[in-house]
């Protein structure tokens, strides 16, 4: 169904540090944001938005030394289209911006109280700012996925001539499903040739699927977060585009993915938002077995519930002794341990785990395995020297 | 770019009309969801979880594994014995004890589980693609001697050999069977890929068919969708998107979806949405995060100068939804993204007044707590800090001019 081009390269601009930190309740201290910039470098992600000039002096501050902190990529600032907020991304050193604007006739309004041509006066206006400081900028088109069609091509045609680095489409209010967001691009493809940038949310649960579309449609740049942090739902998260884009299309960026779990974690801490058990890619669960069916597919052989190694993205594959667990886990398990069992004997210490994991509503811990096999060697016994007597 | 008439054509196609009254959920808390590594539930629970399932109004529930004897059997008799108005299945291997198991339980529906691709069969089951359909044979007349609702479960056929998809979903079909459920076991479809197989199935065998996703690359959602948009009517939820891995298609997600992205709304009760998606994260002891969509506690907290200002004047500017949709609360907090505007209105609701630049100067003392404490402000916090600003106001009054940016 897809020609394949395996040269395709598609760049990924990451927001943890602009877009992730303005999530409700969450603050990155400067130290957090400087390391976090470098683990994002570190992995091969060559462009970052690493925060809002405006917002204040302190935030300056941090711009600043991210700036200075030698990171190879290149560094975004963000900013709405003020024309007197692009001096203060030039003062942090900053060579590239996204200039956002609202599109969508309710944001206009509301947002705003403006119309239209306010909005097409003020993105000029605030372009031959950034022109006069010589800087780089993306054109971010918030609420595209709301916004009237032809004016938002009229803002492409401009963005073409005033030669903007590229044209992001923000999905704010997750307006589109996979299907829409393949029509939509590919029909701003088809009327302008211009390098589309799209910035999905998550609040349907489908921003990585969206991505996906986009990119099929022709997109050129997604925009993402490690972990998905962001406002509301979040983004599209850093970790599940990477590994979608090298296993469902065939584009592998190259990134290293084996940190994906440690800089998860960092994130994670520094958000203070736990990464969920089963988050796509990095929670610990992805790779955690414990039903007979699964767990026995897996120990035969992985490709039958894995599609990578977990090492890929720095996790490690545990197999779980629980509820749901069978016979063929118990033998593995014990063969861990050193203790070779029979199939009656692993039946018979099944059935015991499974009352005590119903029991205590969770699974069992490697010790409580060896109680168990303790407690059946020693009824065992007791039965055995019985009979002798 | 790549292949794009094709898929224009399929973003067309994908754009028709859904009929509301096909579509009907399945929901497998009470089975995938339990199987989840670590996850027990106790039988109280269970059947707790049945009847506010039913409540809401799904259309039928996959209440456990009849096979695994004890407990489990005790559960779904517990279950079918309540006599709620959704239909009740058990889940069992194509093996015929199985489903003796299931019918002593009292289940009025059951879905015979096999794998249909080749590395399974291979490497998991150590069988052939003969003995896979013998199996299916066998087990579903079995079922239907008793007059069950069978569903045929193609386990991993997103791997599977198209044209044995199509034998395997013909050989169901001609049994009797009710519908096949589409597994797509590993996550690994996409959704123009899932589009394009479920399509293929219902229009060249013409069974009903389910659909049955998983979240491994974040695309249950969107596969669930892409597949009702084929055709498929029943699909498999769980509550929180509790199931293996990394789990299942959310049912308050793909609930949520339907009504508002695709227009389709199947009449469930989504108010009560927060209140099971609670009770499903603490009889399965994992939090909701706080970011989970359609139920998280933070979906309609604001916190950033732009979006809390807006919200307050009109919610759709930020919202598809509102809140009490699905049993959540709409708040205003302030922190480091917070602004003039944002302060305002959360000292107002505090039953506090500020003019427009004293909150410009206060938004600034506040960001900076904010970073300092590496948090948003609690409002015995905010309310302190704008009293210590007034009272430092009083005593320099009109001395003071400090620069303040926007």
């Amino acid at each position: 169904m897809i020609v394949e081009d395996k040269e395709r390269k598609i760049n990924i601009i990451d927001t943890t540090l602009r877009n992730g930190e303005q999530t409700a309740g969450v603050v990155f201290s400067k130290h957090e944001k400087i390391r976090m910039a470098k683990m994002l470098d570190e992995i091969g992600i060559t462009e970052i938005e690493i925060g809002t000039p405006s917002i204040g002096a302190s935030e300056r501050e941090i711009i600043k030394e991210i700036v200075a902190s030698g990171i190879k990529g290149k560094l975004f600032t963000y900013t709405e289209a003020i024309p007197d907020n692009i001096r203060l991304a030039a003062e942090c050193g900053i060579k590239n911006i996204i200039i956002n604007i609202s599109t969508s006739d309710l944001h206009i309004k509301v947002k705003y109280g403006q119309n239209r041509t306010w909005v097409l006066n003020q993105l000029k206006e605030t372009i031959a700012a950034a022109k006069h400081y010589d800087l780089n900028f993306i054109i971010s088109a918030e609420d595209a996925t709301r916004t009237d069609l032809e004016f938002l091509l009229k803002l492409l045609h401009l963005a073409e001539k005033k030669e903007a680095y590229r044209f992001r489409i923000c999905d704010t209010v997750s307006r589109l499903d996979p299907f829409r967001t393949f029509l939509l691009i590919n029909t701003i493809l088809n009327t302008v040739d211009f390098p589309i940038e799209v910035y999905n949310h998550n609040d349907f649960g489908m921003a990585t699927a969206n991505a996906m579309a986009a990119v099929r449609a022709g997109a050129v740049s997604l925009v993402t977060s490690i972990n998905g942090i962001g406002e509301g739902t979040g983004n599209a998260a850093l970790e599940e585009i990477i590994m979608a884009l090298k296993y469902l299309e065939n584009i592998d960026l190259g990134i290293t993915t084996s940190r994906f779990r440690e800089i998860s974690e960092y994130v994670a801490k520094a958000s203070a938002r736990a990464v969920p058990v089963w988050k796509a890619i990095v929670g610990t669960n992805v790779f955690a077995h414990e039903s007979g069916i699964h767990a026995d597919g897996v120990l035969k052989n992985p490709i039958n519930y894995e599609v990578f190694e977990p090492g890929e993205v720095g996790l490690t594959r545990q197999i779980v002794v629980g509820k749901h667990s069978g016979s063929h886990t118990i033998l593995h398990k014990f063969k861990e341990f050193g203790i070779d069992l029979t199939i009656n004997e692993a039946n018979d210490i099944l059935a015991m785990s499974r009352a005590m994991s119903v029991d205590l509503k969770r699974p069992l811990f490697d010790k409580e395995m060896m109680y168990i096999y303790k407690d059946y060697e020693d009824k065992n016994r007791k039965a055995s020297d019985s009979h002798i007597e | 770019m790549r292949g794009l008439d094709v898929l224009t054509e399929f973003s067309m196609k994908a754009g028709q009309k859904i009929e509301p009254k096909k579509i009907k959920i399945d929901d497998t808390t009470l089975r995938d969801g339990e199987q989840t590594a670590g996850v027990v539930f106790a039988n109280d629970e269970k059947i707790h979880i049945a009847k506010m399932l039913d409540k809401v109004g799904v259309h039928q529930i996959e209440a456990g594994i009849p096979a695994m004897g004890g407990d489990e059997k005790e559960a779904i008799k517990a279950i079918t014995s309540l006599n709620l108005n959704c239909s009740i299945l058990g889940w069992n291997r194509a093996v015929i004890s199985d489903i003796d198991d299931s019918i002593e339980c009292g289940v009025d529906a059951v879905a015979i589980s096999i794998s249909a691709s080749d590395i399974h069969i291979e490497h998991k089951l150590r069988k052939s693609r003969e003995w896979v359909l013998d199996s299916v044979k066998t087990s579903v007349e079995h079922a239907k001697k008793y007059n069950l609702y069978v569903s045929v479960n193609a386990e991993d056929a997103s791997r599977a050999d198209m044209e044995f998809l199509l034998q395997f979903a013909r050989t169901a079909r001609d049994l009797g069977a009710d519908r096949m459920r589409y597994c797509d076991t590993l996550g690994i479809l996409d959704p123009f890929e899932t589009f394009m197989r479920v399509k293929t199935i219902i229009d060249i065998v013409g069974i009903d068919v389910e659909m049955h996703t998983h979240n491994d690359f974040g695309m249950a959602i969107a596969n669930a969708i892409a597949g009702v948009k084929a055709g498929a009517t029943y699909i498999n939820t769980t509550i929180n998107g509790l199931g293996e891995r990394a789990g299942n298609a959310a049912f308050e997600e793909f609930v949520m979806a339907l009504k508002y992205l695709e227009n389709v709304d199947l009449g469930i009760d989504t108010r009560l949405f927060r209140d099971l998606s609670e009770y499903v994260a603490i009889a399965s002891d994992r939090f909701i995060p706080t970011w989970k969509p359609i139920v998280g506690a933070n979906l309609f907290v604001y916190e950033s100068e732009i979006r809390a200002s807006t919200t307050l004047i009109e919610p759709k500017t930020f919202e598809l939804f509102g809140p009490e949709d699905v049993g959540l609360e709409r708040k205003l907090i302030v922190g480091k993204s917070s602004g003039v505007h944002t302060l305002i209105s959360k000292l107002e609701s505090l039953g506090h007044k500020i003019g427009q630049s004293q909150a410009a100067e206060l938004a600034e003392i506040v960001r900076e707590k904010a970073l300092s404490l590496k948090r948003a402000l609690f409002d015995s916090e905010i309310i302190d800090t704008f009293n210590s600003f007034k009272a430092a106001g009083l005593k320099s009054a009109g001395t003071k001019n400090k620069g303040v940016d926007k």
